[in-house]
């Protein structure tokens, strides 16, 4: 979208988008959603299975962003009174569980009930937006669209925005100018692939830091590609967070539908699915690779699938950490990450291969995923809170990055080969976002 | 009288707001350092090239233990090792006062290039202790001491103040509020893009947004910020050999068209007593609107396109409008109600989400405001621009409306 900005906060408010109907208002997302809608749109109706399952949806809403005017602007109900709800929707935003037939047998009915003008919005993560679209009447097609919003959506910007192969432009271009505007997200535009731009590059990396806990342990793994590779919060805790069913939902979909250099990474490691079935699922069921008992840490042995404290697991000395760490406490990144660099306790290989696998990684999925790296690069920032590949390359050097990807025996980019040859010109530009923040010093 | 010679702004840089120094384990020093190295790349200035620098500061030393601010500069490079700096203070005034003094050396030929720093870290104490620190901005003894927040109390009094003269409704100061945090979800260096707020919630008046001091609730309040904003100022020789090398014109080159600096008596009692049979509730705020235009050569506020103003709170937002001129004195709300404010309106206030929105590192602010009004006239604000800004206007006030200072930034 090229646009002034002047012209993009006109175009926000040339539809009319007065009422949006948030279908599976019980779920996380669903009232996250409903809950970022309700500072913006008059009228917000969350939907579940029962009236009681979506005034459930509302109380954590009110409960998500602190504020009981959240409940003047919504109304509830089930999925009875679809027809009557869609009647005056100008948006339709599904936020069910990540289950392709489900989503189907959604839009069914959907389509039966919605106004011929009416935007139909999925927050899927993964799932192909052409395929979900397939079967459905032009109107349904030219209507519908990807928004897939980065849970929770009161705290993370970052947003991806999928078109199918026949939506609208202009409904496309007025959601970006909507979300931007009046949601306050930053967008990026990916193609319609496997778990699109950012939850295909990071998962890739979350999965490979979960291989690893099998060989070196959760506490050592999380560590070595800690805060200070670029990162709030380190790899496990954020499978933790996120759910282990849905970490198994994105990595698997991509497992199944790519076949792309890095496929073995993918692949959800046994003790994970072990553990699924005893209904280990992360934060959510009180336990995942790490949990709290009472005021003492454990960690998951990934090997028996006991807990052990994690004050008795022993690690070894990693002083290249305390360096960077403290080049970093000061603001000098590049000195830090070359620090990280020309470490040589083997443990820094560890984390290196990692740092190597996702710049490798995310330059390789330009063409696939978007357009240019710099949409990777916005959605691993605003997404993730991760330093961004393209960052990572302009802070250790383009000839050092080359180096790191040659040496863990990953194929090199073109496009860092080019620029290694070349004159050091940055790979990002983005005149507002801070890079400085990505590097945290712990 | 010879011309006054012209102070250009060749741009900079600001951290994100949103940022909290203390969690990502991070040293003062690495504030200034990025906000510093990060004015020079955009601004694409070898460190070599800097003569002198400026550095705004409200409280390091109680905020982070932290004197001799100016001292940190020569920190960031090692050539800046050598170059004469200095540190300013006048509470939420800082920054501005650090331009000032810059922008006279470069008026009074002493330098080609100056660097101006604003910079405050306040994440590192609690909301408590903080408030209190903030209080050293008032007399504190007789107006801090033992009082729990009080810069809310002495903004919520301003309010009353308003309300006593010409009468003040809360939808109003709610309506500013809403606007601000509005425009902060176009600046993704804004502080608060990210919080649930609308006119229902700033209206709210339940444990949601609960009252701090008088009439001022938590949605009416600007931010606790940790932030640094780093600008460079230049004489129109070095602008103009800065402009050639980039192959831009002198005349795309901001300059800081007029200035206006005043300071009242420092208790807001004696203030509100002074100006008891005026119409503007603090003269000497308007006084220093007034002066900017007189230097730049504007008439009134319809020379500009714009407005970054000091909105610590709601109240001072509302005093602003009518100081300004966009209404008669004692009706600001009526400005708010026509949708003057707004960033396509008739005169945009804080396009950026000000204080509010944006964030508020106090001695920080003053240089923010520089930027912003620099990136407008340059159509450089990103999705918080203001169609074709060539005048912004700043207003910075130090205390319960003590210091102020005011640059007109145009073409």
């Amino acid at each position: 979208m090229s646009s002034t900005p002047a012209q993009m906060r006109r175009l926000a408010g040339s539809r009319p988008l007065q009422h949006v109907v948030v279908l599976g208002a019980n779920g996380t997302m669903g009232y996250g959603a409903a809950a970022l809608f309700t500072q913006a749109i008059p009228r917000v109706t969350f939907l579940a299975r029962s009236r009681e399952k979506a005034q459930e949806g509302l109380q954590a809403a009110i409960k998500q962003v602190r504020s009981e005017t959240v409940g003047n602007r919504a109304d509830v109900g089930s999925y009875e009174e679809l027809d009557a709800k869609l009647a005056t929707a100008d948006l339709v935003f599904e936020a069910l569980t990540e289950d392709f037939a489900l989503k189907k047998q959604m839009f069914d009915r959907v389509e039966k009930s919605r106004r011929a003008d009416s935007i139909v919005a999925t927050v899927t993560s993964g799932l192909s937006i052409n395929e979900l679209a397939e079967g459905r009447g032009d109107s349904f097609r030219r209507h519908f669209l990807g928004l897939h919003l980065f849970n929770p959506p009161n705290v993370i910007v970052g947003t991806e925005l999928i078109g199918g192969r026949e939506t609208d432009p202009a409904v496309l271009d007025f959601i970006e100018a909507f979300s931007r505007v009046r949601l306050g997200r930053e967008i990026v535009r990916t193609h319609d692939a496997p778990a699109f731009a950012g939850n295909r590059v990071g998962f890739k990396v979350l999965n490979e830091v979960a291989q690893l806990a099998e060989q070196i342990g959760p506490v050592l793994a999380d560590r070595l590609v800690g805060p200070y590779t670029g990162r709030a919060m380190t790899p496990l805790a954020t499978i933790d967070l996120v759910g282990w069913d849905i970490h198994r939902a994105i990595v698997d979909n991509v497992y199944e539908k790519t076949q792309d250099e890095a496929h073995a990474t993918l692949k959800l490691p046994d003790y994970m699915a072990k553990a699924m079935q005893r209904g280990v699922l992360g934060n959510k069921s009180g336990a995942g690779f790490f949990k709290k008992e009472g005021k003492t840490s454990l960690a998951l042995d990934p090997a028996s699938g006991d807990y052990r404290p994690v004050a008795e697991i022993k690690l070894p000395k990693l002083g290249y950490i305390d360096r960077v760490a403290a080049l970093h406490n000061v603001g000098r990144y590049a000195e830090g990450m070359q620090a990280f660099l020309a470490a040589e306790e083997p443990e820094a290989e560890i984390a290196r291969r990692v740092i190597a696998g996702y710049i490798s990684y995310a330059f390789h999925r330009v063409g696939e995923v978007t357009d240019a790296i710099t949409g990777i690069d916005l959605i691993m920032a605003t997404g993730f809170n991760w330093a961004p590949p393209s960052v990572l390359v302009d802070t250790m050097g383009a000839r050092a990055s080359v180096e790191l990807i040659e040496r863990a025996g990953l194929p090199v980019p073109q496009a860092l080969r080019d620029a290694a040859r070349g004159a050091a010109r940055p790979f990002f530009h983005h005149p507002q976002l801070n890079v400085g923040k990505f590097f945290v010093a712990n | 009288m010879a011309a006054r010679p012209e102070v250009y702004v060749l741009g900079g840089y600001q951290t994100d707001f949103a940022r909290n120094w203390t969690k990502e384990n991070k040293h003062f020093s690495a504030l200034m350092r990025e906000g510093v190295r990060g004015a020079l790349e955009r601004c694409d200035i070898a460190p070599e090239e800097v003569e002198s620098a400026h550095v705004g500061n409200f409280a390091a030393e109680l905020y982070c233990m932290q004197g001799h601010l100016g001292a940190f500069f020569t920190e960031v490079d090692p050539k800046f090792s050598g170059v004469p700096t200095s540190r300013h203070e006048a509470a939420c005034a800082s920054g501005s006062i650090a331009i000032l003094a810059a922008s006279a050396e470069i008026e009074a030929g002493r330098y080609d290039l100056q660097a101006v720093v604003g910079i405050e870290q306040m994440k590192t104490v609690s909301a408590a202790q903080g408030g209190s620190y903030l209080g050293t901005a008032a007399w504190y003894d007789l107006e801090a001491k033992g009082v729990e927040f009080p810069f809310p109390k002495l903004f919520g009094r301003l309010g009353d103040e308003y309300d006593r003269r010409y009468g003040l409704k809360d939808e109003h100061l709610a309506e500013i509020s809403r606007i601000n945090y509005e425009n902060a979800k176009l600046n993704a260096n804004a502080q608060t893009r990210t919080w649930y707020m609308n006119k229902q919630h700033a209206l709210c008046r339940t444990e949601d947004n609960p009252a701090v001091g008088g009439r001022i609730r938590i949605s009416d309040c600007s931010q606790v910020t940790d932030g640094a904003v780093c600008v460079f100022l230049a004489s129109r020789a070095y602008a103009e050999k800065w402009a050639k090398g980039r192959g831009v014109e002198l005349a795309k080159i901001p300059r800081v068209k007029g200035w206006g600096h005043n300071t009242a008596r420092l208790r807001f009692d004696d203030k509100i007593a002074e100006s008891r049979d005026q119409q503007y509730v603090l003269p000497h705020v308007r006084s220093t609107i007034t002066s900017a235009w007189k230097r730049a050569g504007i008439a009134d506020v319809n020379g500009v396109d714009g407005i970054e103003t000091h909105d610590c709170f709601t109240t001072s937002e509302y005093m602003a409008i009518d100081h300004f001129g966009i209404t008669a004195p004692g009706e600001s709300w009526k400005a708010v109600e026509a949708g003057w404010l707004e960033i396509d309106g008739k005169h945009p206030i804080n396009p950026s989400g000000g204080l509010i929105g944006a964030g508020h590192p106090v001695g920080a602010t003053g240089v923010r405001q520089l930027l912003d009004a620099a990136l407008q006239v340059t159509g450089q604000a990103g999705d918080y621009q203001v169609e074709g800004a060539r005048n912004f206007q700043t207003l910075n006030i130090g205390g319960s409306g003590t210091t102020s200072v005011s640059f007109v930034v145009g073409l």
